[in-house]
């Protein structure tokens, strides 16, 4: 009981921080990023956004990215699922 | 903020402010582009200054750290950043973007990288001298050609090995060390520098000290995208090459205004007494005595040192002539105020009897209190807050951003005359090549050929990601692409181009659709990693040559604006296209040309693999 609250607060904070850092990096209000907001949505996701974007989360949750995943974490959804499942197996 | 409101220095360091030491990239990214949402022709002149940055690995991210840094110094920043990989072409090419932009700083950012590709252009790899000359000669050409067609001040870094080497503990024997090419390029462009009034050495080895190596660099972004310079390495070098801005923007700071009581020594003169106060050889005591030198070497470069503070004066110099430790004595001082009226206004007296702007003067006071007032009183004047703790005085005080001199003293002429003798004896002596020579050294080869099945996947991946040099940056998926070939509506020819450093891969396309008489140039695009190799002309020239030998009296072209193309914006009346109207370029196939350049050889290059071939990819091409 007390590791699956832990888990949904830890959840939380991880989608805050990506908010936040998707916000800064594509210079969009906090609010509006979101399951819509992808590579395709935004013109601001450049491939030299997308770079700094994937370091900066490397570097914040302490994870590598493999050449793959880096291909596919072109939106919010992806970035949070996949975020997810690492620092589950992480636990 | 209206419009119509002239944006201030305080508004420039209210946004930087919000970017603490030590955040990671995305809130400088942040940070600068509220700086964008300020009105740019609301910007005094004063404060602009236009920074040109050429970089042997990718800037882009670096300018919004360097916007917020110099935001922080009040400035607004213009920035020009040189297309990938392109530092030298831009220097040698008296017409190039470079120049055009008028900058009053060009920083060349060179990463080792360089030295080290070069290096191992050979197996086993080359030593020192080649190497070293290889990457000078062209280097101090082009800072030749901005001597005559540049303005401003250039600043160029010395170079850092940038990881532990492999190389063994017998290394120090070796002069064929990659550390000993690292030292040896150092010493080169620290002799061939000192001789130029207008080009200055970025210790860039010593802001990889102070951020510490292992957080200099991260290998990730560099291996991705030629981002080089960690987040950390990147504030770091902004802080430091914002002094360069602020001094060629006339902006340094000419006078140090120092406090006495708990600034240049401890304690308090007049409770304390000659005898009391800290400032000697040992603790407490010391760390007032280095300060002190400190502030000497900056006063040998010419910047005046006066003192205000509320004292007895008659004591203060009581002191200043007999205290057995006191470095800065009158004889070192331009002026003092030492009274006990406020200090806004005797510094506003001072400004007057020195000749000094208060904008080029800088207080350094211990007491917030006293910072916090004069501050109130004279916006204009600079107050960094101290340490709190006087050990870090004379550790903190080099790194103030405005303390960057550009001229010279008698004593340091002198030493250039020094450096100006042993010239004769270095081995590198500046040649003068044009951009012509350059290309000429590259030792380029392309292979140009008709699109087949091995080169389809790439000619499609570079349609659909080539941003700069793209004359209609138009994008064709592969069936569409097979369609036009199969039925002889389109001629897609593809380039690989290689130099004596390395193997671009395929890094051209061009498609010709015939049109009537004319054969049009349906597109035309290279990859950012080979633009400033002269190989697009190569590209046109073989076009024009099948053009001709197939009946077609004309090439007719479109320049396609896309806001990132600007690169190929002269390449059609450089090559002797005319304007025809709605868009279109014409260039007869009467007239002779364009010719081959004759430094680059056509011959079979290997194919290289699609996935082998992805370097640029992430950053675009």
């Amino acid at each position: 009981m007390i590791e699956e609250s832990d888990k949904v607060s830890d959840q939380a904070r991880v989608a805050a921080q990506v908010r936040r850092m998707l916000a800064q990096v594509l210079d969009v209000p906090e609010a509006s990023v979101g399951p819509e907001l992808s590579s395709s949505s935004s013109a601001a996701w450049t491939s030299l956004n997308h770079l700094m974007l994937i370091s900066q989360l490397e570097t914040e949750f302490g994870v590598v990215f493999s050449n793959q995943e880096i291909r596919q974490l072109t939106s919010y959804t992806a970035i949070i699922d996949t975020l997810g499942r690492r620092l589950d197996s992480a636990r | 903020m209206s419009l119509e409101q002239r944006v201030e220095s305080a508004d420039l360091q209210r946004i930087a402010a919000e970017v603490l030491p030590g955040q990671p990239w995305s809130a400088y990214q942040a940070a600068a582009r509220q700086l964008d949402r300020l009105d740019r022709e609301s910007v005094p002149e004063s404060l602009r200054a236009r920074v040109a940055l050429l970089g042997s690995f990718t800037l882009d991210p670096f300018v919004p750290v360097m916007r917020v840094e110099a935001a922080r110094a009040g400035l607004w920043l213009e920035t020009y950043v040189a297309p990938y990989g392109q530092y030298l072409t831009e220097m040698l090419d008296a017409g190039s973007g470079l120049y055009r932009f008028r900058p009053h700083v060009t920083f060349l950012a060179i990463d080792s990288d360089v030295l080290w590709n070069q290096r191992w252009a050979e197996t086993p790899p080359l030593k020192s001298e080649p190497v070293v000359g290889g990457l000078l000669t062209p280097l101090f050409a082009g800072l030749d050609v901005f001597d005559r067609a540049g303005s401003g001040i250039v600043v160029m870094n010395d170079f850092v090995l940038p990881r532990r080497s492999t190389e063994g503990v017998n290394a120090f024997r070796s002069k064929g060390t990659f550390a000993h090419t690292v030292a040896h390029a150092n010493k080169h462009l620290r002799l061939r520098l000192a001789l130029r009034d207008h080009t200055f050495l970025f210790p860039l080895a010593d802001v990889v000290a102070q951020v510490g190596r292992t957080h200099a660099f991260n290998w990730r972004t560099h291996y991705r995208g030629h981002v080089t310079w960690s987040d950390t390495l990147m504030a770091a070098v902004a802080e430091r090459y914002v002094g360069f801005a602020l001094a060629a923007l006339g902006k340094a700071t000419k006078c140090i205004v120092l406090d006495l009581d708990n600034t240049l020594w401890g304690g308090v003169l007049g409770e304390d007494g000659p005898a009391g106060i800290a400032l000697g050889p040992q603790w407490p005591g010391s760390e007032f005595v280095d300060f002190q030198r400190e502030l000497l070497d900056l006063q040998r470069q010419g910047i005046l040192l006066a003192i205000c503070s509320k004292n007895n004066e008659d004591e203060v110099l009581a002191a200043l002539r007999t205290h057995p430790s006191m470095l800065i004595r009158e004889a070192q001082l331009a002026a003092y105020r030492i009274n006990w009226e406020d200090k806004a206004t005797n510094i506003r007296s001072l400004a007057r009897e020195l000749n000094i702007g208060l904008d080029h003067m800088l207080l350094l006071d211990d007491s917030p209190h006293e910072r916090a007032w004069v501050r109130d009183q004279i916006p204009e004047l600079r107050v960094p807050d101290l340490p709190a703790d006087p050990s870090m005085y004379a550790t903190w005080v080099g790194s103030i951003p405005s303390l960057v001199l550009l001229q010279q003293t008698a004593e340091d002429s002198q030493r250039t005359r020094q450096y100006q003798e042993s010239r004769s004896r270095e081995a590198y002596r500046g040649t003068v090549v044009s951009i012509e020579d350059f290309l000429r050294g590259l030792g380029l080869k392309v292979d140009i050929a008709p699109v087949d099945d091995d080169s389809m996947g790439r000619v499609v991946q570079l349609l659909a990601k080539t941003n700069q040099f793209n004359l209609t940056t138009r994008r064709h998926d592969e069936p569409t692409l097979r369609r036009q070939v199969a039925s002889g509506t389109w001629r897609v020819y593809t380039m690989r181009v290689a130099d004596r450093f390395g193997d671009f891969g395929l890094t051209g396309v061009a498609i010709l659709e015939r049109q009537g008489d004319d054969w049009h140039l349906e597109s035309f695009l290279m990859s950012c990693r080979v633009i400033g190799k002269s190989v697009e002309t190569a590209l046109l020239a073989r076009l024009a040559e099948d053009a001709r030998a197939s009946g077609a009296s004309a090439l007719s072209a479109e320049f396609i604006d896309s806001g990132r193309n600007q690169v190929a914006a002269t390449f059609l009346a450089n090559h002797g296209f005319t304007a025809g109207g709605a868009g279109r370029w014409v260039r007869s196939l009467d007239l002779a040309g364009p010719e081959w350049p004759e430094w680059i050889s056509a011959t079979a290059l290997s194919p290289m693999g699609v996935s082998t071939d992805d370097r640029g990819e992430r950053q675009g091409e």
